[in-house]
């Protein structure tokens, strides 16, 4: 089964002015699962998602989706593309409620709603989906982070994607959140959606993710299933090394 | 059933408590026979049109443009010189004026949306003085002293009355048909994406919204209403010159939105009601003493509300506990969720329908 990846990177490369903090970063991404990537603060995580959905131009290196070259694609050209995205610093829609912050969202994309009754019917049916229906006329800046969280994730959610990306989802969630967040993202997967995601608990990756990628000073060290990579003598000596520094 | 019975009383107060407020206001002329009092009026009407064109692009797309009064000054001066030199109906050339104001604002505005936050604001200012000395520095634009528009008798194919009544009412119709497109600009696909881009526009590219693409569409429909109300201000006026152009102006269209809470949709309306006959009071009674108090006061206003009440009287009302008590007591409004839900069957009727 040599299931054509449906996202591809080669030798992405990104350096701001003396600083390179992604360096000849190369993987795939099988349709249909859960991919991680791991890595200490700084590693260049979140410079990758960037680059991948079209934040950051990419210094050096190409990017695939089914095999079509979507490099010099914008950030805003993403959604069309069935690619949605979650930012790891939340950028809610503050001033609005989160109905409103969902509304939004359908009416963009490749399957934008039409009119306001389907956006309306769309963002109902994914507040109810992520659990964010009963506080839907709260404005999203009076919300804590575990709803903001997940505000991210149901406003990627309604522009109906095929590929998901989530940046730190689960950071700052006490354990029955981050267990909740879990079974969301499975649900969502179970949905059919392709999904990346960084992530630094590591109950969540060994739990969710087929496959690891682990970054580290802006390279892939390792890649592989998470028993794999966490057996790793270098990527455990990153960890560890880590864990002596914070002592 | 309950639900489109409960809306549906909702809907009739609503529709009652509008056309009291229409009435009063059809009726004003009827009572009032003060030219001076219809003049005041008729300034709420369209300095508050503006405001709205500037709300579109301050309130909810979050680009503050000081050059307003520059787009309609492109619009009054098209009306003005197509009607004297080519003898053009002025209604037909109203459209016209919109869509050179749309020109101007959509192909040579369009470069300074790279620029973000203070620097559009500073750009804005920049754009409307350089407008304005182009017109008094060129002959064909009647220099320093402007350019008139035909006198005559009454006439309403010209749009010409010597009774300030009927630019009252025109005046008043103008304010009511744009305050019904920003309305529903404000509920569709267009007004959410200037409201996403106002928040975040990362966010807003995210999730499929061109920044660029939603900011021009936002200044072309504001500088498109802003030529409007040039025609209507030519037309009453029936004689522009440059200084209609000046900072001082577009800074006059900006209070009524902030005051009235920039927010909404409504909050130019509000503000315009309260802050223009305020100015135009405090100009006929004090300016001989104190001159320009109107523009310090201006000032004042804007300040204290800047900051203590950001949200404007909107703002504060939508938390009042009067804004509960006449929902509920006057107006019967039923709650959001069942609201909602009407919104949704609504839907399923007319899909089987
Ligand atoms: N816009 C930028 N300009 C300059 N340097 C940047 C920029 N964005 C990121 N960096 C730098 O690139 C490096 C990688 O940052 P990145 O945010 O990708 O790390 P990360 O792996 O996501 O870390 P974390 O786990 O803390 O989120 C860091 O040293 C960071 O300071
Ligand atoms: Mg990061």
């Amino acid at each position: 089964m040599e299931d054509k990846p449906i996202i591809e990177v080669t030798g992405l490369t990104k350096r701001f002015k003396g600083l390179t903090a992604v360096n000849d970063v190369s993987f795939t991404v099988r349709k249909g699962g859960i991919t991680g990537m791991i890595g200490p603060n700084g590693a260049g995580k979140s410079t990758t998602f960037n680059m991948i959905c079209g934040y950051y131009p990419p210094t050096e290196g190409k990017i695939f989706y089914n095999g079509e070259d979507i490099t010099n694609k914008r950030a805003y050209e993403y959604t069309n593309m069935k690619i949605a995205r979650t930012f790891q610093i939340m950028k809610p829609l503050k001033n609005l409620t989160v109905l409103d912050n969902v509304i939004a969202s359908c009416y963009f994309g490749h399957s934008a709603a039409k009119n306001r009754h389907e956006a309306m019917e769309r963002a109902i049916e994914v507040l109810k989906f992520t659990g964010l229906y009963e506080k839907r006329h709260v404005l999203s800046k009076e919300m804590g982070t575990p709803d903001q969280k997940r505000l991210e994730m149901a406003r990627a959610l309604a522009t109906k994607p095929e590929v998901l990306f989530l940046d730190e989802n689960m950071a700052g969630l006490n354990p029955t959140e981050t267990a909740e967040a879990i079974a969301l993202i499975r649900k969502i997967n179970e949905s059919g959606v392709t999904i990346l995601l960084i992530e630094h608990i590591m109950q969540a990756v060994v739990s969710l993710c087929e496959k690891v990628i682990v970054l580290h000073h802006g390279e892939k060290i390792a890649e592989g299933t998470p028993e794999e990579v966490m057996n790793d003598p270098y990527v455990m000596e990153v960890y560890l090394g880590k864990k002596e520094e914070q002592q | 059933m309950d639900i489109k019975k409960a809306v549906g009383v909702y809907h009739r107060n609503l529709l009652i408590a509008i056309g009291a407020l229409l009435a009063v206001f059809i009726a004003i002329p009827m009572i009032v026979k003060t030219p001076y009092i219809i003049n005041i009026f008729v300034l709420v009407f369209y300095i508050s049109t503006m405001s709205m064109a500037w709300n579109i692009l301050g309130g909810m797309t979050g680009q503050n443009s000081l050059g307003l009064a520059a787009y309609m000054g492109i619009g009054a001066y098209t009306v003005c010189l197509v009607v004297t030199k080519l003898n053009w109906n002025p209604w037909a050339v109203s459209i016209l004026a919109m869509l050179v104001t749309a020109f101007i604002a959509g192909v040579i505005f369009f470069p300074c949306f790279i620029l973000q936050g203070p620097y559009f604001t500073l750009v804005s200012i920049a754009f409307a003085e350089s407008m304005r000395q182009f017109i008094i520095n060129s002959e064909f634009f009647g220099r320093a002293s402007g350019v008139g528009l035909p006198f005559g008798p009454d006439s309403f194919l010209q749009f010409r009355f010597t009774s300030k009544v009927p630019y009252y009412y025109a005046g008043l119709i103008m304010m009511i048909a744009v305050y019904a497109i920003m309305k529903k600009i404000d509920n569709t696909k267009i007004g959410y994406a200037l409201k996403t881009i106002r928040e975040d526009e990362d966010a807003a590219a995210a999730i499929g919204i061109n920044p660029t693409k939603y900011k021009v569409i936002a200044v072309v429909i504001s500088a498109m209403v802003a030529g409007f109300v040039g025609f209507f201000y030519a037309s009453y006026i029936r004689y522009i010159d440059p200084d209609l152009m000046v900072q001082a102006k577009s800074t006059e269209f900006v209070l009524p939105a902030v005051v009235g809470g920039a927010a909404f949709v409504e909050g130019p309306l509000v503000g315009g009601l309260i802050m223009i006959p305020l100015s135009e009071f405090l100009r006929a009674n004090y300016a001989r003493v104190l001159p320009g108090i109107n523009m310090i006061m201006y000032a004042i206003v804007l300040l204290v509300v800047i900051r203590f009440r950001p949200s404007g009287i909107l703002g504060w009302y939508m938390e009042s506990k009067f804004k509960k008590f006449i929902d509920e007591k006057i107006l019967k409004k039923p709650s959001l969720d069942v609201l909602e839900q009407y919104e949704l069957m609504n839907y399923g009727s007319r899909k089987e329908a």
